[in-house]
């Protein structure tokens, strides 16, 4: 959610600062000078373009917001792999390519630097493969400037008996790697299927936010990483790379101010876009899947948050002091530490190596968070039901714990019910980080789609209202639960 | 039956000094009968009645409840509250039920009584203090007089054997206390429980007890009928009590002493208590008495005071060591005397413990 409205914004932002097209066409890096130009994060290209202090760089962690954010005219021109951005792509969104970039570059799969058998095991396959000429033909087939043809794709030979060969994918772009339902395809993919087959290992895909996805290398969760990464001095310092399998080319991108429009109506339009992003290759399967885990997500985090809240809540209150202490020192660290940075260190430092799956991880970690947020409702709505009322039902009779369920918690309730609310549906909001982790939650549901379909608008908007909604639920939902708790 | 033996509590104060509100309270309570308990701010009756119930468990002392002591260690206090209501200063409402889920809720869940036999009763009740048809609305919308009336209908539906009063009607309007006090008149007359009222209005206090305790700096200073603590009470402080005494005391110890400034108090004393017409009187006796008959004789003390209950004024000047009047001497100005008698209804010389006192009721 905050990555959607960050990318809407940041397009919104550049956009105003300045909408002055490039009158000079734009022909070698020496046009770029005093341009805005958008990258990847974290790619070659924004390592290189960053040393220029003469144009302002943009950098997105998706290869759609990269093209699209020059197809809406918010940045002059966009750098990437030319074999990415093919002549479909470039035809659907009305860009072109304004020149080749000089320099090739080699991409290769990265290892840990102990894993010297695995990576000689990929280094025989390539070799062999360059020898009898495989490679080559396999390359002309993924890359060629048509595109794949996604009715054409069989599905991979994947039926190895061994231990699970754990792929990470920071790249989720046609024809590199991509989804087409739960299966990996792209010429990566290929590789890597055949090097599972020639080990007798069944391969796993995994997707990461590019922004992170090397951690999950070095923190063992996976073993190969993969992703158009190209192979460089400095990579090469933490990481073992097999030999290069391929030379990328970039390629400057910038609107193309021939392309026309299609002549098609508005209606028509949105139609094409709705088939697109939720019919074809039934992409609908994304969305609900998303939807499944940011509700199971949120739904157990504020479940388990709220048991742990209980806790703080009754440190908070206790008459020891050193219980007093631990629940603020509590509260104060979790709320100073920003959600990502706990999510991240949960699933690499704390919790690794326990067996943990990602999705349980991001529930502890979300728990953890919130149960800081609800035991603060919980002790200022206890605060809030003066002494006097557990005196007047202490002098009727009532036990200590009669009072508290019968004439305390109600009106607690009724005080924190607006507070507790708030909360879960930020909690909600705040679960669209865990693509960090590689969940497919909606969100990275919205990104997948995105990178098929290289369509920006109708992923987000579909995203946003299911967002809209499962917050107007969660409030009835708690309305609900707080109306059967009258009195008597 | 309450007997309570050397009742006391003191609390500790953040900065750890301590503080001792009970100091040594005795006394037996015989089923049915209305105690008030009157007497000074900060002298311990809201304390000792919080004591009754355990709301404050007492430090020190004994209370014994129909023959048990309620102080034994792991004694049930909720037990004894089904038995003992309270009715609170603040009416302590639950604010989240209507009034007649406020009156039902404790039948049900203490007694076992159905939700229908207790709004039953609850209807009876709230009939009783005047309010049936209040029901069913939330108590944010009563007066406090209502509010008052409801809480004690919620104590009664308890049956309880006896009901403790932390100040019924300190927090209402003046023109509601009426409404409460006949309430708790009537309950007083028809229902046989034991009452211990805690209360400020002298006039209540009188006509609705059976025996009155005067507490002062922590203990029961005087008991007894409200005849005999109104009207005829043993101890000084009682009675500026009771009589609801307000004093003005200055000491004079020589001619230099401020008598403009006593005069502009004196005026302020008398605008203050609503008796602006006796000023002439007090500034012309003060005047003769001070400057004129008893001008020899200092050190003198000159206490004006005014009685709430009564609504006597009177001047008094006491001289230390005199044994007789210092007005009988040959040399007094009699011209002056027969003024002050004049303008007094009544003129009084007595001997006091420490010296001599004129004192003239205006």
């Amino acid at each position: 959610m905050r990555k959607i409205l960050l990318t809407a914004l940041a397009a919104l932002a550049i956009s105003c600062a300045g909408d002055k097209t490039p009158t000079k066409e734009i022909r070698s890096e020496e046009d770029l000078a005093g341009l805005r130009i958008s990258t990847l994060t974290g790619s070659c290209y924004d390592m290189e373009l960053s040393e220029r202090d003469d144009i302002t760089l943009v950098r997105f962690n998706t290869e759609t917001d990269i093209i699209n954010s020059v197809a809406i005219g918010a940045v002059d021109a966009c750098v990437y792999d030319e074999v990415v951005f093919n002549a479909d792509v470039r035809k659907q969104l009305g860009v072109k390519i304004a020149f080749h970039g000089k320099d090739e570059y080699p991409a290769g799969f990265g290892f840990r630097k102990e894993d010297i058998e695995l990576r000689a095991e990929c280094d025989a396959m390539l070799e062999e493969m360059k020898a009898d000429g495989s490679l080559d033909s396999l390359c002309t087939v993924w890359l060629s400037d048509e595109g794949v043809d996604p009715s054409t794709l069989t599905p991979p030979l994947n039926n190895g008996t061994g231990e699970p060969l754990r792929i990470t994918t920071g790249c989720s772009i046609a024809p590199i790697s991509f989804m087409v339902g739960d299966t990996w395809y792209g010429l990566e993919c290929e590789l890597m299927y055949r090097l599972g087959q020639r080990l007798n290992r069944p391969v796993e895909y995994k997707y990461y936010d590019s922004a992170s996805y090397m951690f999950s290398l070095f923190g063992g969760m996976s073993d190969i990483l993969t992703g158009c990464l190209f192979i460089t001095p400095e990579r090469e310092e933490t990481t073992a790379f097999s030999i290069p399998y391929y030379y990328f080319k970039p390629a400057y991108f910038v609107k193309d101010p021939e392309a026309k429009g299609s002549k098609t109506g508005i209606w028509t339009k949105i139609e094409e876009s709705f088939r697109r992003s939720l019919i074809v290759e039934q992409r609908w399967k994304y969305i609900t899947g998303g939807l499944w885990e940011t509700v199971k997500i949120t739904l157990l985090s504020i479940l388990l948050g709220s048991i742990l809240g209980c806790g703080i809540c009754a440190c908070a209150r206790s008459r020891k002091r050193g219980l007093n202490k631990f629940a603020h020192l509590y509260n104060v660290i979790v709320t100073g530490i920003p959600m990502l940075v706990l999510l991240l260190i949960m699933f690499y430092v704390v919790l690794v190596n326990t067996g943990l799956g990602a999705t349980a991880i991001a529930v502890i970690a979300f728990s953890i968070y919130f149960a800081a947020a609800a035991g603060e409702v919980f002790s200022n709505s206890l605060a809030s039901v003066p002494h006097s009322q557990t005196e007047a039902s202490l002098a009727l009779g009532f036990t200590r714990p009669q009072t508290f369920f019968t004439v305390v918690l109600p009106q607690a309730v009724r005080y924190g019910l607006p507070f507790y609310k708030r909360q879960c549906i930020e909690l909600l909001k705040a679960t669209s980080i865990v693509g960090y982790l590689a969940i497919q939650d909606l969100t990275r549901a919205g990104d997948i789609i995105r990178s098929r379909t290289f369509d920006a608008l109708l992923p987000l908007l579909i995203v946003t209202v299911i967002y809209f909604l499962l917050a107007w639920l969660i409030g009835l939902g708690l309305n609900l639960a707080a109306g059967k708790n009258r009195s008597l | 039956m309450i007997s309570v033996r050397h009742l006391s509590k003191t609390y500790r104060n953040p900065d750890g000094s301590i503080l001792q509100v009970l100091k040594d309270v005795n006394c037996d309570i015989d089923n049915g009968e209305v105690i008030t308990v009157i007497g000074p701010s900060g002298t311990g009756k809201s304390t000792f009645l919080r004591a009754l119930n355990l709301l404050d468990p007492p430090t020190g002392g004994e209370i014994i409840v129909d023959g048990e002591n309620i102080l034994a260690k792991g004694y049930p206090a909720h037990k004894l509250r089904r038995k003992m209501g309270m009715v609170f200063q603040q009416f302590n409402l639950f604010p989240h039920m209507t009034v007649l889920e406020n009156i039902s809720l404790a039948p049900v869940k203490l007694l076992g009584m159905s939700r229908a036999d207790a709004d039953a009763q609850s209807v009876e009740l709230l009939r009783k203090v005047g309010l049936a048809e209040k029901a069913d609305v939330y108590p944010d919308s009563l007066s406090g007089g209502q509010k008052q009336r409801v809480a004690i209908a919620r104590c009664l539906a308890m049956k309880p054997d006896a009901i403790l009063f932390d100040e019924p009607t300190s927090a209402l309007d003046p023109s509601m206390t009426g409404e409460v006090t006949s309430v708790i008149r009537q309950l007083a007359r028809e229902s046989g429980i034991t009452m211990i009222i805690v209360t400020h209005e002298m006039k209540f206090a009188r006509e609705v007890s059976t025996r009155i305790f005067f507490m002062n700096q922590g203990v029961i200073w005087e008991d007894g009928t409200p005849e005999q603590i109104f009207d005829h009470p043993v101890h000084s402080a009682t009675k500026v009590f009771v009589q609801q005494m307000q004093k003005l005391i200055f000491d004079i110890d020589s001619q230099d002493f401020d008598f403009f400034g006593m005069s502009s108090s004196m005026g302020a004393f008398c605008v203050k208590y609503s008796i602006p017409e006796k000023r002439e009187a007090i500034f012309q006796i003060t005047d003769l008495m001070t400057s004129v008959l008893l001008k020899e004789h200092y050190p003198l003390h000159v206490v004006l005071s005014y009685s709430g209950l009564t609504g006597e004024t009177a001047l008094a000047f006491m001289m230390e060591g005199y044994t007789e009047s210092p007005l009988q001497g040959v040399d007094v100005d009699r011209a002056a005397l027969e003024r002050v008698k004049e303008m007094g209804s009544q003129f009084i010389e007595e001997p006091t413990v420490k010296g001599f006192r004129i004192k003239i009721i205006i």
